[in-house]
């Protein structure tokens, strides 16, 4: 089956930008579950959820102070930052509409239906008393879609690219929710030992890796474990790790992936040094500015092996 | 009941469904049974169901306005159109008959041009003309077919007799709205399909892939179709999209094609250039090809033309086919049928003046009240003049125009769109319709059952384009007996 260049670079867009909106309203949702358990005031700021999300350019351009009003509102209800749901579904809705050709018949519909609940719903949605059925109704949809692609595309390209994009965008918010996340739990390390089992469970929360945990690990929440397990643990879907063998997968049987390859490679070395030793909070954090920069080389050698349109 | 069924008066125009007297025609009875039936809440709520079906599976098309494009949710009336099999056999034989000699005709101006020399048509209102071009000169495309898609807009009088209005050769578009219309019709009002045999619709994607097959130039089993639009912000891309799903093949933009120093055209897949041997364009001629024609074109393929004149890929429908899709020229269709084929036109032509000729342009001047008048070379219902519907300002401008330049201006008497009831503000009332059917021609010739029906949403309205508040009915071609 031929795939155009053209058409794998919006398929995989969509992909994504799909993920990247069942991802953040995942974050918003664990982040809120945090704040009613945890006593005021040891609650992480509402900002650390720009700060992963890497927003803090779009928040500072439209609020000055942080607040949850504010953090939410530009989370749920913006259309335009690009850090937004509304965003994430609206560019995915683009996609799908000029790809359509080699999409299921439905996703077209759920993908455009999921677009409307969200223009309709998100201003609403701000609030604490409807927030949390409109980000679980998002994970439905979007849940639901994924569900669609995985059951009744033929594993040929346009499966191989959408599932690039979804492992990709998984796995570096996967790497984004541990760095800021653990990153503001260690600055306060010893403070409220009492609260941090709570802060590793919303972090694993966010990722959905809550009952993977403790059925792999037990029920004890610590540091090394958690980061373990987001990074390396290799039968957990949505683990790091998890995302860069299956990117290798769909990687491998394509023409010209050389440099493509050599990247994924680079990652999975990487991967392997992890745990070999426990790491400090810089440690850690370079750690994962350097992966992160390894992610990000991986996507330009994927765009410029494939998508590319001027050469031929 | 709705308001409106009772008493329901087309006023003197021929109704689709009702008789002059009021009672359901024939094969509109067990449909009108039982929407009359309905209580006003239920039609209103079919209707409701209708738009957000339309919503939900995103049927849209865009329209161009001062402010920017706007993407609108497609307007359609639930009411079906029902026409009788038989009526519509005849009707589809004309309108193959006219494609056949509409086919010859462009074959002809291209090579040997026989009409020309027998002075059937006048030679120069076709070398003339901006449509004829010159780089098509020569070519012969297989089975004699430049015209493989053809769309014609169709009218019926106060007879209910089927005239053609024109013919849409170039890039004609609508017929998703047709296959789209029917899938609404069937989740909004499915009791009305349990009392009838209506001809499917929705394999032309199917016939229009058969008929692009055919024209390959490689014989393979399965020729590389593909659909080239001009991009997402053209108003028909959604049917561009559309066609190509339905067909398997792949939508391109022209940026995803390219013609290499072998003269055949390939495009870009993520495993490398793949051969081409069929393009479907969705695009005008003028900006399919830089090198060939409009050289700012940035839609079209660099290169393209040569490789067509290679003979190492297909273009459908073939570039110069046009030259026939001129107001001027329709008028000859009945003439060209007789050369041709030796045979008598099956499907009415409205009769035409044409301005360039001083009789008619005489007529035309002073009876501009009565006529409708119709820049010869412009498409989308733009630029015309509906005599009894318009000023004496207008009159006058027209006049002026037409004295300007003949050539590019025609003029038909006012004719009397058939009527259908239609649902508007809560009530059932008589709008103006038209029909536009699609003519496959590659080997064979096909022509869709039915076609798309297009309904002026305004009161006493004779403009039924969608991008002038056009709205559109589900049409059904129903057999036997009903």
């Amino acid at each position: 089956m031929t795939m155009l260049s053209s058409v794998a670079d919006r398929l995989y867009w969509m992909s994504r930008y799909l993920e990247r909106a069942e991802d953040t309203a995942r974050l918003v949702a664990a982040y809120n579950h945090l704040i009613m358990d945890i006593p005021r005031g040891s609650e992480p700021p509402w900002d650390i959820m720009i700060r992963i999300l890497d927003a803090e350019q779009a928040f500072e351009e439209r609020y000055r102070t942080v607040s949850e009003q504010n953090v939410i509102k530009l989370l749920i209800a913006d259309t335009h930052a690009p850090c937004s749901i509304p965003f994430a579904i609206k560019s995915a809705r683009e996609n799908v509409r000029t790809t359509r050709d080699v999409l299921p018949e439905d996703a077209w519909e759920l993908v455009n239906e999921l677009h409307l609940y969200v223009a309709e719903s998100a201003k609403s949605s701000v609030g604490r008393r409807n927030r949390q059925t409109f980000l679980a109704e998002i994970i439905a949809r979007c849940q639901m879609i994924n569900g669609l692609l995985l059951s009744t595309l033929s594993r040929d390209h346009t499966y191989r690219f959408i599932k690039l994009g979804r492992l990709l965008e998984c796995a570096d918010m996967g790497t984004r929710v541990v760095d800021v996340g653990a990153g503001d739990i260690l600055d306060r390390a010893g403070s409220r030992a009492a609260i941090d089992p709570l802060l590793w469970g919303a972090l694993l929360q966010a990722l959905s890796a809550t009952s993977a945990y403790r059925r792999e690990v037990g029920p004890i929440v610590e540091q090394d474990d958690v980061v373990n397990f987001v990074f390396a643990q290799a039968n957990f879907p949505r683990s790091v790790k998890f995302c860069i063998a299956g990117i290798r997968e769909e990687l491998t049987p394509l023409r010209n992936n050389e440099n493509a390859l050599r990247a994924i490679n680079r990652l999975r070395r990487r991967l392997g040094r992890l745990g070999k030793e426990a790491l400090t909070r810089e440690e850690l954090h370079a750690f994962i500015d350097e992966f992160q920069l390894q992610l990000s080389a991986l996507h330009q050698s994927i765009s410029d092996a494939w998508f590319r349109t001027d050469g031929s | 009941m709705t308001k409106g069924w009772k008493g329901y008066k087309a006023g003197g125009f021929y109704d689709d469904l009702i008789t002059d007297k009021g009672s359901p025609r024939t094969a509109a009875r067990q449909a009108l049974r039982l929407l009359q039936s309905l209580p006003e809440e239920d039609m209103d709520s079919r209707r409701q169901s209708a738009d957000l079906a339309i919503r939900e599976m995103g049927i849209s098309f865009t329209v161009y306005t001062e402010g920017g494009n706007i993407d609108r949710a497609w307007p359609f009336d639930i009411i079906p159109r029902i026409i009788t099999g038989r009526e519509w056999a005849q009707v589809s034989r004309g309108l193959q008959q006219r494609s056949r000699a509409l086919n010859c005709f462009i074959h002809d101006v291209y090579n040997q041009q026989r009409i020309l020399a027998d002075g059937i048509v006048p030679a120069d209102i076709v070398l003339d003309s901006p449509n004829f071009k010159a780089p098509c000169v020569g070519m012969s495309p297989r089975y004699g077919a430049w015209a493989h898609i053809c769309g014609s807009d169709l009218v019926r009088d106060q007879r209910g007799r089927f005239f053609v209005l024109e013919d849409n050769l170039r890039v004609p578009s609508g017929v998703s709205y047709m296959v789209e219309n029917r899938e609404i019709t069937k989740r909004v009002l499915p009791e009305l399909f349990e009392n009838y045999s209506i001809l499917p619709v929705d394999d032309y994607p199917l016939k229009l892939y058969e008929t692009l097959a055919q024209l390959s130039p490689r014989q393979r089993r399965r020729p590389t179709v593909v659909v080239l639009t001009p991009g997402i912000y053209n108003s028909a891309y959604f049917e561009h999209a559309f066609l190509a799903q339905g067909m398997g093949a792949e939508l391109v933009e022209g940026t995803d094609l390219f013609v290499d120093s072998d003269d055949c055209v390939y495009m870009r897949t993520v495993d490398g250039p793949a051969r081409v041997d069929v393009v479907y364009r969705r695009i005008d001629e003028e900006f399919m090809d830089p090198e060939a024609f409009r050289a700012d074109s940035v839609l079209g393929v660099p290169g393209l033309m040569r490789a067509w004149k290679q003979g190492n890929v297909a273009i459908a429908n073939a570039p110069g086919a046009g030259v026939a899709d001129d107001k001027v020229i329709y008028a000859y269709v009945p003439d060209m049928i007789r050369y041709y084929l030796g045979e008598k036109p099956l499907v009415n032509s409205v009769p035409t003046y044409l301005c360039m000729r001083e009789k008619d342009r005489d007529y035309v001047l002073a009876n501009l009240p009565k006529l409708v008048v119709k820049p010869a070379n412009e498409s989308g219902g733009y630029g015309i003049m509906v005599g009894p519907h318009s000023s004496k300002t207008t009159h006058r401008e027209f006049a002026r125009l037409i004295e300007k330049d003949p050539r590019n201006y025609i003029a038909q008497p006012t004719l009397s769109l058939s009527t259908a009831p239609t649902y508007v503000d809560g009530q059932i009332e008589p709008r103006h319709l038209d029909l536009r059917p699609f003519i496959l021609q590659g080997r064979d010739c096909w022509v869709t059952p039915g076609g798309l029906t297009r309904v002026a949403m305004k009161k006493g309205s004779l403009v039924v384009n969608s991008s002038q508040g056009g709205g559109s009915k589900d049409t059904w071609v129903v057999e036997g007996k009903a």
